[in-house]
Order: structure tokens, then sequence, then C-alpha cells
């Protein structure tokens, strides 16, 4: 009997909720003909002593603003503030969103609450924000440091233009613009819009793919040392690599230390990398397998990542400099991916750090597998950072 | 048994009674006193307020006290009595000696035309310019924390290189800060016509248009001028007669004088402090124009009174192994951080340089 009187109780709830919640349409916002776009910050100067009177690089950027009379914008089509000097990591998915309690934002779109890109031939796209195609006006503003939404800032701090331009964005194309200093002497300012072609290669899953830009500014690493004390440091990279380098790989598999490299991998030359902060091409993808270790099996691998950066000439194997040395000219700067990115090899290491490429995860019921990534490295004048995209996996089976 | 459960009860009977003795205790009526919610005008504060007699009166002697009644809101950088003593006004009938005036602009520069809390300033902020009630603009600077070190924030405020000792104290129509320096600006005037107006630096003013410095100082700059007074250099054997005899083709001037101006920058002393906590740059050493010797400044700040004085010297490089020449120091406050349309002055006591050291080889 009292089972009854329990199950009539909990149709009535059951009932009343239905009535309760009644219905409604829900209108998803939608983009037409998007294009995908993903922003970073690579202003990465300090303001000091010698520079106290440049603008902090912590920016609101704008597409299609409207403009009162005197220039100062009171409206914009997209808006992405509180736009912060980038980490060292661009992770592959957009992880700022969960974990991040700060209201400073290393990327767009980041934290921004926006439409993001697809899964677009296997690639997660989720870092990107989808934009409407066409032409844009794009405005980046100098703001304070502030948690104060740009528009509701003083009229007269919203008037410090960074950039002013127009950008063509093609339909259903993969864009990353960023914000550069162009000349190192002058500090002029600009952007670089780079139509991204990962997802249209045929690239193997089976290997790790990895290309390099550098877009340091003009004479950055021909000024002299002393200029460079506002620039963010990162290992023997801290005053800068010369206009053309050599780029040799390395794999390893001990934690840490370099004591038991892959040997097929080590100091293998991948290619040139040549300054370039103008010309918008995609550099070329070099890759390595991702089991390479030849101990691993087949499932996870624990190999990291080294690469030396060595000018026209030098060869890794004969390498004139001391490796705890952090000032080589310009001719020799080695980068380590490995672990988090910021643990250090041990004893004193020159390199700079960076995580490591490949992705160990829970997936299936392999725990934790081993998945390989196509990545972009970009130097800009004494720093070096990492963008990860990864496939989509399969999720994990507990 | 029987006994054990008894002795358990009675201790169960333990904590009422100690609640009945403890009620038993006398009950004085406890005061909390009341935090005041009626903060006062800011008139009536400063003039009810000690350490702020000197600013008192020279807000009545200009005829501000009704102003500073009204609804506001003001922000009042008060400087403290003492700022005012170092200046050489002691008593309230000081003010009467000075042009009623510039008397009038000092004071409504220590006053500005909005309420401006420690958390409305722009974290780490650089000379984030603030209007004041004179139509003329402060610089305020945050010392703030090292990238990451938000755990070990120091916090201090800065404004026109004066030091403020007390943040935030609300007041019924703004806010108080108060300063332990008054700020000194002489609008319209460069660094040139003030250095020319006072003949204590007659030998420093020599030794510029001597070496061809002078014209650049009537020019919109800004500089950052440490001035040596006449004193100091008479007794290195600096003087207008020494430098009229001096030529011009065998001495570095860009030494000898240049290097008592950093062109391009606009540095209040506090200024390094700002920078020693935001980026942990302890000192500047600036190259010299033409030359390849440095300048280098350096501060301390009183860890007590905040009182932040410094000093500039000659290095042949920036760092280790170079050697140091000279030691030219702004020690008292009162003489440092001048600012001015186009820089900031410090007067300093000391030589940077004597002229056969300057000589060419």
């Amino acid at each position: 009997m009292p089972q009854l009187r329990l199950q009539n109780i909990l149709f009535c709830a059951a009932v009343l909720l239905l009535f309760a919640s009644g219905c409604s349409k829900v209108d998803y916002a939608k983009i037409d003909d998007p294009a995908y776009l993903r922003v970073f910050n690579n202003l990465n100067y300090v303001v000091g002593l010698e520079n106290k009177d440049e603008e902090v690089p912590f920016l609101t950027m704008l597409i299609d603003p409207e403009m009162d009379q005197s220039g100062m914008p009171v409206k914009a089509g997209i808006k992405g503030d509180f736009l912060d000097q980038r980490e060292p990591y661009a992770p592959p998915y957009p992880s700022h969103v969960g974990s991040s309690i700060s209201y400073k934002n290393p990327e767009y779109p980041g934290k921004e609450n926006v439409l993001v890109g697809p899964v677009l031939n296997g690639f997660d796209l989720s870092s990107w924000a989808q934009i409407p195609s066409g032409k844009h006006r794009i405005v980046f503003m100098f703001r304070p440091v502030n948690n104060v939404p740009f528009f509701n800032l003083e009229s007269r701090l919203k008037q410090k233009v960074l950039i002013d331009t127009t950008i063509m964005l093609d339909s259903k194309e993969v864009y990353t613009l960023h914000i550069l200093q162009k000349n190192f002497l002058t500090k002029k300012n600009g952007i670089y819009l780079r139509k991204e072609n990962f997802h249209k290669l045929s690239l193997s899953d089976s290997l790790v793919y990895v290309n390099f830009y550098n877009m340091s500014a003009k004479g950055f690493q021909e000024s002299s040392n002393e200029l460079k004390e506002a620039n963010r440091k990162s290992g023997s990279l801290r005053y800068g690599i010369k206009d053309n380098m050599n780029i040799f790989q390395s794999l390893f598999t001990s934690e840490k230390t370099m004591l038991s490299p892959v040997y097929s991998s080590t100091y293998k030359f991948m290619g040139q990398l040549t300054r370039n902060s103008e010309v918008l091409e995609v550099s070329k993808y070099y890759s390595f397998p991702l089991f390479a270790d030849p101990k691993s099996n087949g499932i996870y691998t624990n190999i990291w990542q080294r690469f030396d950066l060595m000018s026209i000439g030098m060869n890794p194997a004969n390498n004139p400099y001391e490796p705890f040395l952090m000032n080589t000219d310009g001719n020799w700067a080695p980068i380590n991916c490995m672990l988090d990115g910021k643990s250090a090899l041990q004893g004193n290491d020159n390199g700079a750090q960076l995580p490591n490429m490949i992705i160990n995860i829970h997936s299936g019921i392999h725990n934790p597998r081993s998945f390989a990534t196509v990545n972009t490295i970009e130097i800009v004048n004494g720093n070096v950072y990492l963008t990860t995209i990864q496939r989509k996996y399969a999720p994990p089976i507990y | 048994m029987n006994t054990r459960k008894l002795i358990t009860q009675a201790l169960l009977l333990i904590p009422v009674f100690l609640l009945l003795v403890l009620q038993s205790c006398k009950h004085n009526d406890l005061e909390i006193e009341k935090e005041n919610e009626n903060f006062r005008l800011a008139t009536d504060f400063i003039k009810n307020n000690y350490d702020m007699t000197l600013f008192y009166a020279a807000v009545e002697k200009v005829g501000l006290t009704d102003k500073l009644k009204e609804n506001g809101p003001f922000t009042l950088l008060v400087p403290n009595d003492a700022a005012f003593r170092e200046l050489g006004i002691n008593r309230p009938s000081d003010f009467s000696k000075i042009n009623q005036d510039s008397l009038k602009s000092l004071v409504e520069r220590h006053i500005l035309t909005r309420r401006l809390l420690f958390s409305d300033m722009p974290h780490n902020g650089v000379d984030v310019r603030y209007a004041t009630l004179a139509g003329t603009e402060v610089y305020a600077s945050m010392a703030g924390y090292a990238p990451g070190g938000e755990a070990f924030a120091v916090n201090d405020l800065y404004f026109n290189g004066s030091p403020v000792t007390r943040k935030d104290v609300p007041l019924a129509n703004g806010t108080l800060h108060m300063l332990n320096k008054v700020m000194k600006y002489t609008p319209v005037m460069t660094i040139q016509a003030w250095l020319a107006a006072r003949p204590k630096y007659s030998i420093f003013v020599a030794g510029l248009k001597k070496f061809g410095f002078w014209d650049q100082l009537a020019t919109a700059g800004p500089f950052t001028v440490f001035a040596p007074e006449n004193e100091g250099l008479k007794a290195e054997g600096i003087t207008e007669a020494s430098i009229a005899e001096m030529d011009v083709q065998k001495y570095r001037g860009t030494r000898l004088f240049g290097s008592y101006i950093l062109p391009k920058t606009h540095f209040f002393l506090s200024d390094f402090e700002v920078f020693k906590v935001n980026n942990s740059q302890e000192f500047l050493a600036r190259k010299i124009d033409n030359d390849t010797w440095f300048s280098f400044v350096s501060i301390t700040k009183n860890f007590f009174t905040k009182v932040i004085t410094g000093g500039v010297n000659l290095r042949t490089a920036p760092s280790y192994p170079n050697e140091v020449y000279g030691s030219a120091g702004a020690d008292v406050p009162a003489l440092s951080d001048h600012l001015f349309d186009n820089g900031v002055l410090h007067e300093v006591k000391g030589v940077l340089l004597r002229p056969e050291q300057a000589l060419k080889n």
C-alpha cells in the first residue's frame, strides 16, 4: 500500500514539473559563412625604465567598430577585450575558459564566450572563433590594465590606437592573427595575418608535425643587448637569433636529462628558418614519427623534443658554445619541448622551455595513450611560443 | 553496574552545571565602538587633523574652504606638515610671504576633481594622468608587485614623485591621500628659465652654455636634469671663471656637463622605486649621447618613512668591469622632483667629473 502512495506522489510531481517547465523556443546563435580566427598579442616587452613612455601592451580588439566624430570607438561588431601578452603555450583546446580566474585573456577567443570553430578535417578548431567572412575593419586599442570593460572606460582612455587596418577573411578558412613589433629601433607595430593550411594537407596521424616562424622585429638581434632588458627572456633566445638559422632536431626519452637520446633522431637537420614578419606564407611542416623510440609499445611514448637553432655553417655536433652560455651572439638557441614546459633540464641549460608536443591522455582503454599533433613554433624577439593543434580522439573507457 | 550508570549520568550533568555557573556571571553591557558612518567633509577633516595644519592654513588662505565643502567629489593629496617645513614653511603666517596666485595654484594642484581610490588605479600603472582643480594633470604611479608576486604586493602610490604615506582616507565628499612631500610644478616654465632665474646654479648654467647643452633645455624635451649647485662645483675647483677659460675642443663636454641631463626621459625619483618593484630593475644605466660612458641613476627608499632619495654617478660601462666616477646626490626630498612642462629637475649636491678627468687625450 505505501508503495502505491509513493508512486502516486512521484507521478503528481512529474506532472507538476511538466507544467512548470512549459515549452520555449531556443534561438541558437549562428554565423553564416564563417571564417575562423585566432588572435595573439605578441608584443612581449615590459614597460621599464628605458621605455617608460611606451604603452603597456594590454589591448582591446575591435572588429567593425563605430567611431564618433572625435574618432573614439563607441560600438563594435566583435570585441575582444583584456587581450594580454600571449602565453608561451597555446594549447589545442580552449583551456583558459575553465581554469583561470584572471580577467586577462592570453589570446582571442581564449576565454571569450563566442561561437568557435568545428572539427574540420579531423582537427579540433575550438580555439578559433567564428567571424563572418568578408572584409572587416580591425582596430587594436591600448587599454589600461584593469578589469573595466573597454566601452565603460573614461573617454580619454579609449583613444590610444595601436593598429587600425582592414583584413579580408575568406569563408571556411582558418586564420591566425598576430600583433607584432615590426621594427625594434622605431618601435613600429603591425599585424600579421596568416591563412593556415594544416587542415588541407594530407597529414598522417602517426607523425608529429612542426613548422617554425621567426617573427622577430627587424633589428632586434643586431641591437645592443642592453636595449633588450625590457623583453621577456627565454634561454639563450633572449638576445634574439640571426635572420637565417638551421634547425636541428633531437629526441630524448630520459626525463629532464639528455642521457638517453633516440639515436636515429639526434641532430637531424630539418630545414632553414628565416626571419619574416612581412611575407604571409605558411612555413613547411617538418615531421618525425610519433613512435620514433624503438622501445615504445606503440601506444604510449615518453619522447621529448629538442630543437637546436644554429646559424648557417655551424653544426650542433661540433658546437663551440658551452651549454650554459646565455649569450651566443645569436648563433645558437636550443628549444626544449619537455613535460609541461616549466621544468628545466637538470644542470645549467640555456634552452628555452616549452611543453611536449605529444599529447598523452586517457583514450579508449589506454591510459595514457600518445597522440601526434600539428605544431607551430613561433619566435618573437627574445621569446618562443608553441601552438599545438590536435585531432579528435576517442573518449576514455573507464 | 548501577553505580557506573550513576556516574555516567553525573558526568553528563557537568556541562549543565558549568553552564549555570557561567550564566551567573555579571554581564556588563558590551559596548562596541560603532564605526563612524558620518564621514566629514574635506574641509572639516583637514581642519581637525593635527598633521595637516599647514595645508589647511593654505586652503584657508586661498579661500577654498567653501569649495571643499561642496559635493565634489574630490581627491585631496595632502602633504603633511613636515613636508611644508622642509620647504621652509613653518607656520601658517609664512604663506603670506608667497605670491597668492602661486599659492592658490599650488593648493589646487593637490586636489583632483574626482574620487580616486587606490583600487581605481590601473594595476602597476605608471604615469597615469589625472586632472586637478587647477586644470593641470598629476602623474600617478603605482609600485604594485613583480610579475607573479601577487602574494608580496607592495602597493605603494606616488603622485608626481611624492610618496603616499596613507592612502584611501574616506571623506564625505571624496577621498584623501597623505603625502610626505609637496608636489612642485612650475606652470608655463621651462627648465631653462627656472635654472636661469636661480643664482645658485650659475656655474652649472655657465657650463651648459659653454658646451652647447643650454639651448635644448628651452625645447619641449622632455629632459631629466640633475642640477648640481655652485657650492659643490666650487669645492671641486669648477667656477664660472674656470669654465670661461676652458677650451671646448680639449674637453669632453658630454661627460663634464652633458652627463647631468638625460634627454628624452622624465624620471621622478619614485619611478626608480616603482620599476624596482614592478620589474625588478634596480637602477638605470643610460648611455650619454655622443659618448661611450653611462649616467647611472639609483635610489633608496626609507622603509619606515617612505622618503625617497637618490643620486647619479658616471660609469665607463653599465656593469662590472667598469670604472665609477663622481657622485651627485639628491638627498633632500624637498629639492627633488621639480616638474616642468619639458621635464623633471632634481637639485643635487656633488660633482660627476672634474675637468681634468674630462680632458681628451
